[in-house]
């Protein structure tokens, strides 16, 4: 998977998730909303039922202040009066909540003032009514009752009342239809958006899946890799070893046959030395014929002038030839030495590494005490590995180390070890003439040398240290500066295990 | 009846051939000397045209045997002739260019009775062929057992 399309779901999910917490806020918002309109709506509904009731029960007390009128008219009882009484009492402030209740509406205030304008004309007639039969003038009573009658004030109410009536019913219906509204609106809303949450978290769902396949799919994909990596290991290693063996047998066989020739060319190269020998023996003899003096002893050569140079010359040429070849034979062994090195089995042992380097310290006590140089072996940490490497090893470095000390400075020479980690470290130090830092890597190759030339050697020395190091499965380091010694640092593992290394072969 | 040793030497490279018979005669030996280049024509003279071994039988031969031939190992040519009855009281004198231990070691095994290697040093060379070669005409090859 590219990480563009990583890239491109993470910015999915992420808008996914901002359009879910999105509709979740819509959906709350619309539903505080939407409830509290409800919630005003049903205020208004209770609130027209309420107006329709005030009006109800306006007209109730109206109709019994009129049947006390009449029963106190009929019979002139007090019962009836005192009912009259307080009917009249409790229309005057049914009368101021309605006006209250119904403040808002324009169209009710106006039927309002008439119904009061009519209930006040009422009202009057009652109390005139009433003063008449008080004074015993019931005659008057109920002309005027009649008057009323005909006056048609309580039609004229009633008419009033049922039209307000009727303007609050239809008030309510709307109401009703409203708060209906507002509710389903609100269900809806919710219904809506629950959907909407969910459709998002199906969405979502989908997305997280999709990441977790492909996330296994991955993960499957890096354990085939994984697992082809091992193999493609095995193949490379085994592809090395083989060049690796490869070189070695060159190496063998090419040094192998170049010593042919050589034997050939040295062989007769003495054989003209010879040949040499007895031509000038001639010659010699030739110039010398001795006209007077005896013949010169055999083998006696006497040359002079121009036949001593050609001598001298002759014998030159054949001494760089000689020389020549004598290097070019040596350089043949060091190859044909260190493949056969490369060549040997590895016999794993335990070794006790200061007793084993204390006995080459010992052979090499001689050169020692000619360079005057003090060797101190500390305590070394033992190891498992192979003793005649181990032994090529340490000899090479303290016969270096003693080799290239300072001219006239006594030499010290220390061999310290420690471990770590499964690793023996092992240094062998000195206080002798030290190694230019650009020289730090040309000195671990083969048929080079650093410093000055005064000493013999072929430059193979660390060459094959750090071979046979390698093989152990160790490295190995030099730090070190010109004129403040040496330090060689080798890391070897404590226990050299046989089947890691020895399938190199 | 004492009878005359015959050197065989099995020595592809002419120039080697002919130092050592050069050293050989410096060093006062005459016998008789045949040369082979290759392992089979060496073979051929030494085991006959059956390959018994039967042709040689009753002859003194030193066999001076190199170990890199062009047609076959010299280790192959020892083991044969030690193997034969009528050549395995011959000497077999290897000379090679090599000082593998592994493969002196393996010759001696094999019943090969010196081991020379061919130095560049010719001087050492040349000394131990003379010393080879007053070897030969001072032992007396006992006549193979018939």
């Amino acid at each position: 998977m590219t990480a563009e399309a990583q890239r491109r779901r993470a910015f999915w999910q992420v808008l996914l998730f901002a359009a879910g917490l999105l509709v979740l806020t819509a959906i709350s918002a619309g539903s505080v909303y939407l409830v509290n309109k409800a919630r005003g709506d049903s205020e208004w509904v209770v609130h027209t039922i309420e107006v329709e009731n005030q009006i109800n029960s306006l007209l109730l007390e109206l109709r019994r202040a009129e049947s006390g009128a009449r029963g106190y008219l009929l019979t002139q009882g007090p019962d009836f009066r005192s009912d009259h009484d307080k009917a009249v009492a409790a229309i005057v402030p049914a009368l101021d909540k309605l006006t209250r209740q119904i403040g808002d509406n324009p169209a009710q205030r106006e039927g309002i003032e008439k119904l009061s304008a009519a209930i006040e004309t009422r009202l009057g007639q009652f109390a005139r009514e009433m003063e008449f039969v008080r004074q015993g003038e019931v005659d008057k009573a109920t002309a005027l009752v009649r008057e009323a009658a005909a006056g048609n004030t309580t039609t004229t109410i009633s008419n009033l009342a049922n039209a307000m009536i009727r303007e609050e019913e239809r008030l309510f219906r709307l109401r009703s239809e409203n708060a209906d509204r507002s509710q389903t609106l609100a269900a809806s809303l919710t219904g809506i958006g629950s959907g909407l949450v969910v459709v998002l978290a199906l969405i979502s769902i989908w997305l997280v899946r999709r990441s977790a396949q492909a996330r296994d799919d991955a993960e499957n994909r890096l354990r085939d890799a994984y697992a082809n990596l091992e193999a493609v290991v095995d193949e490379r290693t085994a592809d090395l070893r083989e060049a690796n063996n490869e070189i070695q047998r060159f190496a063998y066989i090419v040094s192998h046959d170049l010593r042919s020739p050589l034997v050939n060319i040295m062989g007769f190269t003495s054989e003209i030395e010879e040949l040499g020998g007895d031509i000038f023996r001639r010659v010699s003899s030739l110039t010398h014929v001795p006209a007077d003096g005896p013949p010169l002893a055999s083998g006696e050569v006497a040359l002079e002038g121009a036949d001593q140079q050609l001598s001298a010359d002759f014998s030159e040429a054949l001494g760089f030839i000689k020389s020549s070849i004598a290097k070019m034979d040596r350089l043949i062994s060091a190859i044909l030495n260190l493949t056969r090195e490369g060549r040997r089995e590895f016999q794993p042992e335990k070794i006790d590494v200061r007793e084993f380097v204390e006995a080459i310290v010992s052979t090499l006590a001689h050169q020692a005490a000619e360079a005057q140089a003090e060797i101190h072996v500390e305590p070394l940490p033992d190891i498992i590995s192979d003793r005649l490497a181990l032994e090529q090893i340490f000899s090479n470095l303290i016969d270096n180390a003693i080799k290239y000390l300072k001219n006239g400075v006594p030499g010290e020479i220390r061999i310290r070890g420690r471990t770590k980690l499964g690793y023996a470290i092992f240094e062998v130090s000195d206080n002798g003439r030290g190694i230019d830092a650009r020289d730090h890597q040309r000195i671990f190759d083969l048929f080079r040398r650093a410093g000055t030339q005064d000493k013999p050697g072929q430059g193979i020395g660390l060459a094959h240290v750090r071979a046979l190091v390698r093989r152990l499965g160790g490295t190995m380091s030099v730090s070190s500066e010109l004129n403040a010694g040496s330090t060689f640092t080798i890391t070897l593992p404590i226990a050299w295990n046989a089947s890691t290394r020895n399938t190199d072969r | 009846m004492t009878q005359p040793v015959t050197i065989i030497m099995v020595e592809d490279d002419e120039g080697h051939a002919r130092l050592i018979e050069r050293n050989i005669r410096r060093s006062g030996v005459n016998n008789e000397i045949v040369s082979f280049e290759n392992g089979t024509d060496a073979i051929k003279h030494l085991f006959g045209a059956d390959g018994s071994g039967l042709s040689q039988k009753g002859n003194a031969l030193l066999i001076l045997l190199d170990l890199n031939l062009p047609d076959m190992s010299g280790i192959d040519i020892l083991k044969q002739i030690k193997e034969n009855k009528y050549l395995k009281a011959s000497p077999v004198v290897v000379l090679t260019t090599t000082d593998d231990s592994q493969e002196i070691k393996r010759c001696y095994e094999l019943g090969c009775n010196v081991y020379i290697t061919k130095p560049v040093n010719y001087e050492n060379f040349a000394n131990a062929i003379r010393q080879l070669g007053l070897f030969f005409s001072v032992i007396q090859v006992p006549p193979a057992a018939t």
